[in-house]
């Protein structure tokens, strides 16, 4: 009898490593989200030091350097196009929580050509701009903090395209458990877009 | 208090804003006065993030 009893006490015991520990307040998708937005931040930190450096501490005697110039103009109109997707991302999340799939599609897809529109505006930019990366200082920071931004905005709309995808095939649902697959992207997204906002005024405006 | 897209969008208006105003002292001043302004903002933002977060979290 006694053996019996330690052999049920076993078969109800967890084999394998404990559970992994679950937050009430914030699931592992997005924990896992914030906590890379955390390093982005610090990656984009280090390209700043480098452009203040550069510009303040090096101290040219203009900025940008005779005879560049940045295309202001063009650039704030890429800078509405990027704001834009911003807003069309949180339209495509509101209507899935509403069980809108409809607007989830047309939100993600309008989020999408906001975003590959500001890339290949950008890509234009660089083609038509005078100067390149191994001109001074100032063209070595120019493209990397603009090249880095336009990486991630490359990685965001990679994230997009799946969630379109997965969105057309009718993955999501508005349980906020059912639709990590946005929200999550969307999270990244809103970080690309915030960050563009500070390279642009720091780069083209100040 | 939860987390999501929502509250991350809400840092984006806020942040466009900000952005918007230093551009428009910028250019209807000099980029120092920009500058000097985007530096108050940025703390200001840091403080209101940091109590932001803390009552997300708790």
């Amino acid at each position: 009898m006694e053996s019996a009893t330690v052999t049920v006490g076993h078969a109800e015991h967890h084999h394998g490593p404990p559970e992994a520990n679950q937050s009430s307040r914030i699931d592992r998708q997005t924990l896992g989200i914030l906590l890379f937005i955390v390093s982005e931040v610090m990656l984009f930190g280090a390209f700043f030091a480098s452009y203040f450096f550069l510009r303040v501490v090096v101290d040219p005697p203009s900025w940008p350097p005779e005879p560049y110039h940045l295309p202001v103009g063009v650039a704030g109109m890429n800078t509405a196009i990027l704001v834009s997707s911003s807003f069309t991302i949180h339209y495509a999340l509101e209507a899935i929580r509403r069980g809108n799939h409809k607007g989830l599609k047309l939100g993600l897809v309008a989020t999408w050509l906001l975003g590959a529109t500001f890339l290949f505006i950008q890509i234009n930019e660089y083609v038509h701009i005078g100067f390149s990366a191994r001109d001074l200082g100032f063209g070595s920071i120019f493209y990397s903090l603009t090249g880095l931004h336009g990486a991630h905005v490359f990685v965001g709309l990679m994230l997009l395209t799946f969630a379109t995808i997965r969105a057309f095939r009718g993955h999501f649902g508005p349980k906020a458990e059912d639709h990590l697959g946005v929200e999550v992207p969307g999270i990244y997204w809103h970080f690309v877009d915030i960050m563009w906002l500070v390279v642009y005024v720091t780069v083209y405006i100040l | 208090m939860r987390l999501n897209e929502a509250a991350v969008f809400k840092w984006v208006v806020i942040v466009g804003l900000a952005a918007a105003l230093v551009v428009a002292v910028t250019l209807l001043t000099r980029p120092l006065v920009g500058s000097l302004l985007g530096l108050v903002i940025v703390i200001a933002g840091c403080v209101y993030a940091y109590r932001w977060a803390r009552e997300r979290w708790s």
